[in-house]
């Protein structure tokens, strides 16, 4: 919703009309999520999204990390609002509790929770349908991997996917990504794994590599920085890897056979925007799924030609059919695990 | 055994004078404390004046920020405090251990598990007597603190299997039953990463000044930091501990119990540590989630070791580094520093507190080899 508005951009390409009307404009402050600055991935997308938002709008900001961003978190958040802060974006979950007192406290300051959802007049939630993405990597997989006219592409109806760690959070990725896999072609197998980490690309290489000897040729990784070495696996194997969050198709052109957006730089970067234009929308949560752009696969730059203009026209059909509703994605974090996946 | 021996000592703390008043024997442990600990951080200073001045920063300016972000207000001193509650538990549980003469790593497995239990209990004690309701948990957390360290104990007690060894792979068992009980069993429906249910109102330990969140966990931490230096002092079995400490064998030969030293060092760190992992659930967190601990079992060590186990040392380098991490983050708000420099800070503390510590060690065995080599 709050996307679309963005992208339709009537209101105010000129910034000076807005921002300089608000005199009492304060400056903005990111709060940075476990993981800090340098993850390659959510903290670093949105902290690009901030730095442009606040470029776009004449603000000023600074981002906020701690090693101990749980137990930490609401004295920092405290200390943004007795500085007297304009918006203060906060990136981590765990503050979903302690967040709406601290705004209640501080109702001259717009709050943003980004990936939970907290109350508050005074603040904004934003949550992204990331299950709805995997379905159409997951159905994209699936048609793919009997498409044995693509060199990249074996005999077995094999594909894998990877987590970071195993939690409701990453198995909302899973689930929708094995959904749509078995919506698609029920025959196809999905294999999965853990890789319990983050940050380490050989790990990520060590588990892709696994899956294709065991017969995958397409893996979707969904763990930050590890998804990296299954790429490099990927492309050292001669088969596909599916990346996640920012567009990683270059990362190995040919080898990626899309990405998992999840735009957290745009969701940033609009919600400082309306903060500047004086819409800041507090009291709302703002659900980013496909129908708002707020994630979605990825345009096939490098992979349109082996992919085939028929499945991406399925890929398309199947998205509509998620926008109108025909096709319900199962939400692990609301609904729990379905019984085709029990998170192991 | 009138006196422990403290010649050779691994682990000897200074002994103060028991005959003198408590004051100047306090004033006494804090000017040595200063001593000790004065040189690693000041050494630290200096390191991260290097950073700041080659990244373009002005160390005066951003070691004065720090300082005010730390203690400027009264608010921001709270916050300070608030930092410094888990990791006084662990420094405590940590010195505990070590003037037994125990090198136990195992405090974080505890903190961790006993967090997890006091926010699972605490999230059920909807109802409960207030006094009730924080009791229950924080005996959960306290016995699941001892129960990580109950097999390394055993192991070192009886058959001697070095505790180093032993504890370090306990934390990462903990950390892997701990993220497992979470997704099976505790996960709270809707949190999109691992993460228990809320704690009870009632089981939360209230804060000394809301909103600051400084907790009448802090007052815990407090009350057994003066139980630690009673029973080091007064009781037999702590007078044990600093004797087995000092001179493992002679202690032996003079009759000393000390197979239950050790056992007692290990499963009180434990204890300790767990107490510790559950004021912080509901002090602090109100629940379990992933980076429950940011390392506090860790930091704790380097306070313990920089502290050379002195209570008052404990508390010096407790508050020390939770300014860092209070001021750490909220310096950002002014000034463009990443959190890595109050990384190195800490680091550079960390490792010079241990150097200073073992460069006596080391100095006596070098002139003992020398001393050995002379013909």
């Amino acid at each position: 919703m709050l996307l679309l508005s963005a992208c339709s951009g009537t209101s105010s390409d000129s910034p000076s009309g807005s921002a300089g009307g608000d005199a009492a404009l304060g400056s903005a402050a990111l709060v940075v999520a476990q993981g800090g600055l340098g993850d390659e991935s959510y903290n670093d997308l949105a902290y690009k999204g901030f730095q442009q938002g606040l470029t776009d709008n004449g603000l000023e900001g600074t981002p906020i990390e701690s090693d101990d961003v749980v137990g930490q978190g609401e004295q920092i958040l405290r200390r943004a609002g007795d500085e007297g802060l304009g918006v203060v974006v906060d990136l981590e979950y765990s503050h979903a509790e302690v967040l709406p007192t601290v705004a209640a406290d501080y109702p001259n300051t717009d709050w943003v929770l980004v990936n939970a959802e907290a109350a508050g007049d005074n603040v904004a939630s934003v949550l992204f349908q990331e299950q709805e993405g995997s379905y159409l990597a997951g159905a994209l997989a699936a048609l793919q991997t009997v498409n044995t006219s693509d060199p990249k592409i074996n005999a077995d109806k094999v594909i894998g996917v990877i987590g970071g760690t195993q939690s409701t959070g990453i198995d909302k990725f899973l689930v929708g990504f094995i959904q749509g896999a078995r919506d698609t072609d029920p025959s196809v197998k999905v294999l999965t794994a853990y890789s319990n980490d983050f940050a380490d690309p050989t790990k990520g290489q060590q588990l892709a590599q696994s899956m294709f000897e065991q017969g995958a040729d397409i893996v979707y990784a969904v763990a930050g920085g590890t998804g990296a070495g299954v790429i490099q696996a990927a492309k050292d194997a001669g088969h596909y890897a599916i990346g996640v969050d920012a567009n990683q198709d270059g990362v190995a052109p040919g080898s990626v056979l899309t990405s998992m957006l999840k735009k957290t730089d745009v969701a940033v970067e609009t919600v400082l925007k309306s903060y500047a234009d004086g819409s800041f929308p507090g009291g709302t949560t703002i659900n980013l799924g496909l129908a708002e752009d707020g994630v979605g696969l990825s345009d096939f730059q490098y992979t349109k030609d082996a992919i085939g203009q028929a499945t991406i026209d399925k890929v398309d059909a199947l998205k509509q059919k998620i926008i109108d509703g025909d096709i319900k994605v199962w939400n692990v974090v609301e609904q729990g695990y379905p019984d085709y996946y029990s998170g192991n | 055994m009138t006196s422990a021996p403290t010649q050779s000592a691994p682990v000897e703390p200074d002994p103060t004078p028991a005959g003198d008043p408590p004051l100047q024997r306090i004033l006494i442990a804090t000017g040595r404390v200063a001593r000790h600990a004065g040189l690693p951080v000041v050494i630290a200073l200096l390191v991260g004046a290097v950073v700041l001045l080659a990244t373009g920063n002005d160390p005066i300016a951003v070691y004065g920020r720090l300082a005010t972000e730390a203690f400027g207000t009264p608010s921001r001193i709270n916050a300070t405090l608030a930092a410094t509650t888990p990791i006084l538990f662990t420094a405590i549980a940590a010195a505990f251990a070590y003037r037994a003469g125990v090198f136990t790593v195992g405090v974080e497995g505890s903190f961790v598990l006993g967090g997890l239990t006091a926010a699972v209990i605490g999230a059920n004690m909807g109802g409960f007597p207030p006094v009730v309701a924080v009791i229950l948990p924080l005996l959960g957390a306290t016995l699941a603190g001892g129960l990580v360290a109950a097999v390394p104990a055993v192991l070192r007690a009886v058959w001697s299997v070095d505790e180093v060894v032993t504890t370090l792979m306990f934390n990462f068992i903990v950390a892997g039953l701990a993220g497992w009980a979470v997704q099976s069993f505790f996960q709270e429906r809707g949190q999109a990463n691992s993460a228990t249910a809320y704690v009870a109102e009632n089981a939360e330990l209230p804060a000394l000044a809301p909103p600051g969140q400084t907790s009448w966990a802090l007052i815990i931490g407090l009350l057994l930091l003066i139980g630690y230096a009673v029973w080091m002092r007064r009781s037999t079995l702590g007078f044990e501990f600093r004797a087995v400490g000092s001179a493992p064998r002679f202690s032996t030969a003079q009759g000393l119990r000390v197979r239950t030293v050790l056992l007692t060092a290990l499963l009180g760190a434990g204890l300790i540590g767990g107490l510790g992992g559950g004021s912080h659930a509901l002090g602090i967190v109100h629940r379990y989630s992933e980076g429950f601990s940011a390392s506090f079992g860790f930091t704790g060590i380097a306070i313990a070791l920089l502290a050379r186990f002195n209570p008052i040392g404990i508390l010096v380098g407790a508050i020390l580094f939770g300014a860092l991490n209070a001021a750490g983050a909220t310096v950002q708000l002014f000034i463009n520093l990443p959190v890595q420099l109050i990384d190195i800070l800490e680091g550079t503390v960390m490792i010079f507190a241990v150097a200073v510590f073992a460069f006596p060690r080391l100095s006596k065995r070098w002139a003992a080899r020398s001393e050995r080599r002379r013909p």
